[in-house]
């Protein structure tokens, strides 16, 4: 449950049908569902999107090649059912209707739904270029960041970011009361208490810190959902939210669009937005407003898995290459770490700083570089922090520098052997809510019930001289009764024979720890 | 393909040579309009860039006589800035952009009314030329891509017959495109066979196909052109059973089943002749075949080069030993 969800896929799977219908009346939103597909799964919808009659499942079966391409083909089909793409009906596949004809408008340009966005019809007396745009979205982006980490650069967020970080999970305290008088001076407040950290309160909470160390991606994701949450609390249509998030997506980055035609919560989730610095308006109430490139790249397609994230900044790296994007300059490419735990980051970002000081011990500060060194003590203050090795791993190969980049793996291996050493090192005890039966009178008794509790694979311990065993929690039902049963057994045959021996249970709650 | 590197990750580059000879599109038995497989064509572009929002697409026009990008135009920059076009609400604005680049590209071809043709150019479209362009443009966006994870591939949507004098350029394109590892996949809209591009797709393990009804362009398009590089390796896609291997000489640009190889260059000649015309290596000896004997002796006299004056510093050591290779037949499996 630690793990943040990023994933759009993740939210959408639960949605139900009904939501599902209207929201394919897009064909902006049926576009960008589309492209959250695996390979096969958009192969299978274009080979069908012309073909009238559903297809047999047997049919599309002959489609795939081998045993490899049939796990694809599961793989894919899985999740065109779970998005109420497809449907097996008697046999076949039927497509959504609403989907089959609104994507088809998407493809042809079809039907007026003016989903891709209505342009102004005027020219903008106050244009404003590309490169504001981008300055505009790191600026707001990275208070956000900032103010989680804790930095004092920059103002501290608005009040309905506040929130959002508050009920996401992302930082404790302040920012969920934020409905007193004076929300200004409450965050102020809230920013200069996380400012002075040798108060060690820990307002970002371990969520918080998982949060920092993913792509930017990755992370206005993660706020939109948590905004998707809220909003259903708010009482605003989700359908008409997440419409315009996958309108976003499909918009122009440097062009001007209209907000005229926006229904009311859309307007207010505008406004929101703006906070956030997805999309650009002059001044509250414009009629105009731009999307920057937070907002122009959300559907790119790009995996938002940690496991690809390299390859994704990659390919965004020569996406936007051309582009010369700031924040991405800045994003990746900046740290060296040495065999000797040695690491410097070439930055002077306050933010990629702080955010390295929740793993690096760091030693000198120069104009445009900073260096430290990787210790036991450092990533043991991390590990505690919440942030598994693993982020730290990803985070670093994600940003590695050029150079670093030209040996293959990435990282020096013994690093990251010792930091993944560490962690286990942390991880020795591990609790486990257990029962412990102990006092059995017959040895008979004990190895049976052993037996028993092996082949359900329950036993967490056992000890044959003791004649002691631990069950895990689940195990205890059934073990008990087993355990009961051999006690009623004995005390027929203790009526029969008179004796007086049985195994006693030791029936209260444990937790043992258990060597791992 | 055999490239098993491809992963999930890739961006697709598919470069869409189209055969907009007039001469045949206006013909009174095509099966289709020019203006109906566009639109067929255009909404295959758009399946293939909503694929991914980093897919890439060029599309060159193979016009008669002259080969030309249709997008990115060549004042566009190469990795495609979006040219300056109204906004339509209903449609995405990629798709826009190079749907409208399309149409004018090739409504401007058309209406070019500049009959610069030569006579032998009558009829035929330029294949090879369009596939040099691509390659290229290929090879110019691997080069700024440099991560390796661009994925290229070649579509030729031709209906034209073949031109035998492309036979050279359009093998030159096939062994340059196989050596790059781009496929290069083929679709005769109807006619005959092309034989070059069906052996261009079978050397490159790209895809051929004639479809059996032109007027379902569309599902053709869309279900075998479409998948990309990586979900090849789990789909059945149309193979070729049976590949016409036949060649066309160097000397008349004919398609020959039969012919004779230089044993040095491995030239195709459709008549014998006592020097190679491509490496300047004389044969200093006779055919067997006596059609060829007569064809060979009416050439020696003709020419100066005649096997007589043959020089012994020739790099054919033993040339009696060579009429075998000499008469070498090209044989077909099939037609």
């Amino acid at each position: 449950m630690s793990k943040f969800q990023t994933s759009i896929h993740e939210y959408l799977e639960t949605l139900p049908l009904q939501t599902f219908n209207r929201l394919y009346q897009k064909p902006a939103t049926c576009l960008a569902v589309f492209r959250l597909l695996p390979p096969l799964g958009k192969q299978i919808i274009m080979s069908s999107l012309y073909v009238d009659p559903p297809i047999a499942v047997s049919d599309m079966k002959l489609w795939f090649k081998g045993s490899a391409g049939e796990i694809k083909h599961t793989e894919a089909m899985q999740r065109l059912k779970a998005l109420h793409i497809f449907e097996e009906v008697r046999g076949k596949y039927a497509m959504n209707a609403t989907f089959l004809e609104q994507f088809r408008n998407a493809l042809t340009g079809g039907g007026n739904s003016q989903s891709f966005g209505l342009a102004t019809s005027t020219p903008d007396k106050y244009h404003v270029d590309i490169h504001f745009l981008d300055d505009y979205a790191t600026k707001q982006w990275e208070a956000i960041l900032h103010f989680m980490v804790g930095t004092t650069e920059g103002r501290p967020p608005c009040k309905g970011v506040l929130n959002l970080l508050g009920r996401s999970g992302l930082m404790t305290g302040g920012a969920d009361n934020g409905g007193g008088g004076g929300d200004q001076m409450d965050a102020r407040d809230f920013a200069s208490q996380m400012a002075r950290q040798d108060f060690g309160v820990p307002k970002i909470t371990h969520k918080g810190f998982q949060f920092l160390l993913q792509d930017i991606n990755t992370q206005v994701w993660a706020f939109l959902l948590q905004y998707l949450n809220m909003a259903e609390s708010l009482n605003m249509d989700l359908v008409e939210v997440l419409t315009f998030f996958f309108q976003l997506g499909s918009l122009e980055l440097g062009k001007d669009y209209s907000s005229e035609n926006l229904t009311p919560t859309q307007t207010h989730l505008l406004e929101d937005l703006k906070a956030y610095g997805i999309v650009y308006q002059r001044k509250r109430g414009s009629r105009r407003y731009y999307p920057t490139r937070l907002a122009t790249t959300l559907t790119s397609g790009t995996p938002v898995m940690l496991g690809s994230h390299t390859n994704a900044t990659k390919i965004a790296a020569a996406a936007a290459a051309k582009k010369a994007e700031e924040e991405e300059e800045d994003d990746h490419g900046f740290i060296v770490l040495e065999t000797n735990y040695r690491i410097y980051a070439y930055t002077d970002s306050p933010l990629q700083i702080a955010v390295l000081n929740l793993f690096v011990h760091l030693r000198d500060r120069f104009p445009n570089m900073v260096t430290g060194v990787v210790t036991r003590d450092s990533i043991r203050r991390a590990l505690s922090k919440g942030i598994t090795a693993d982020q730290i791993i990803t985070y670093l190969t994600a940003h590695a520098h050029a150079q670093m980049r030209k040996h293959s793996p990435i990282l020096p291996l013994t690093v990251v052997d010792q930091i993944r050493l560490w962690e286990i090192e942390k991880n020795r005890l591990r609790p486990v809510p257990s029962w412990l039966y102990s006092q059995f009178s017959r040895q008979q008794d004990f190895e049976s019930t052993l037996e028993y509790a092996s082949e359900l694979d329950v036993v967490l311990w056992s000890n044959q001289k003791r004649r002691m065993l631990c069950i895990t929690a689940e195990g205890h039902t059934a073990v008990g009764a087993y355990v009961r049963k051999l006690i009623s057994r004995h005390k027929e045959l203790q009526a029969q024979q008179a004796q007086q021996s049985s195994p006693h249970t030791h029936h209260s709650p444990h937790v043992s720890s258990v060597a791992s | 393909m055999k490239d098993h590197s491809t992963t999930e990750d890739d961006s697709n580059l598919l470069v869409i040579v189209i055969d907009t000879n007039p001469f045949e599109w206006e013909h009174s038995s095509a099966p289709i309009k020019l203006n109906d497989a566009l639109q067929h064509i255009l909404t295959f572009m758009n399946a293939h860039l909503a694929g991914r929002h980093d897919n890439k697409l060029a599309v060159i026009a193979s016009h008669v006589g002259v080969s030309q990008f249709l997008y990115p135009t060549l004042n566009d920059h190469i990795l495609g800035s979006t040219q300056q076009t109204e906004k339509d609400a209903n449609v995405y604005q990629n798709f826009k952009v190079v749907n409208d680049a399309v149409l004018s590209g090739i409504r401007g071809l058309l209406e070019d009314h500049r009959p610069t043709l030569e006579e032998k150019d009558l009829g035929s479209s330029k294949i090879a030329a369009s596939l040099s362009l691509g390659l290229c443009y290929i090879n110019q966006a691997l080069k700024l891509d440099g991560m390796g994870h661009v994925k290229p591939r070649i579509l030729v949507l031709t209906v034209s017959p073949d031109s035998s004098s492309d036979y050279i350029p359009i093998m030159n394109c096939i062994f340059s495109a196989q050596k790059a590892n781009i496929p290069i996949d083929v679709c005769k809209i109807w006619g005959e066979d092309a034989v070059f591009l069906q052996q261009a797709a079978h050397i490159t393990e790209g895809i051929y196909m004639r479809p059996s009804d032109p007027a379902g362009l569309l599902q053709v398009l869309m279900f075998s052109f479409l998948p990309d590089m990586f979900s090849r390796n789990y789909l059945y896609l149309p193979g070729q059973d049976q590949v016409d291997f036949r060649a066309a000489c160097f000397c008349h640009k004919k398609i020959v089943d039969i012919g004779y190889v230089c044993s040095v260059c491995l030239s195709i000649f459709c008549s014998f002749s006592p020097v190679c015309s491509t490496c300047r290596t004389k044969f200093a000896f006779q055919p067997l075949l006596s059609q060829a004997r007569r064809l060979g002796a009416r050439t020696a006299a003709s020419n100066p080069g005649s096997p007589k004056t043959s020089t012994p510093g020739t790099p054919v050591g033993t040339p009696t030993n060579l009429t075998s290779s000499a008469t070498m037949a090209i044989s077909t499996p099939s037609q």
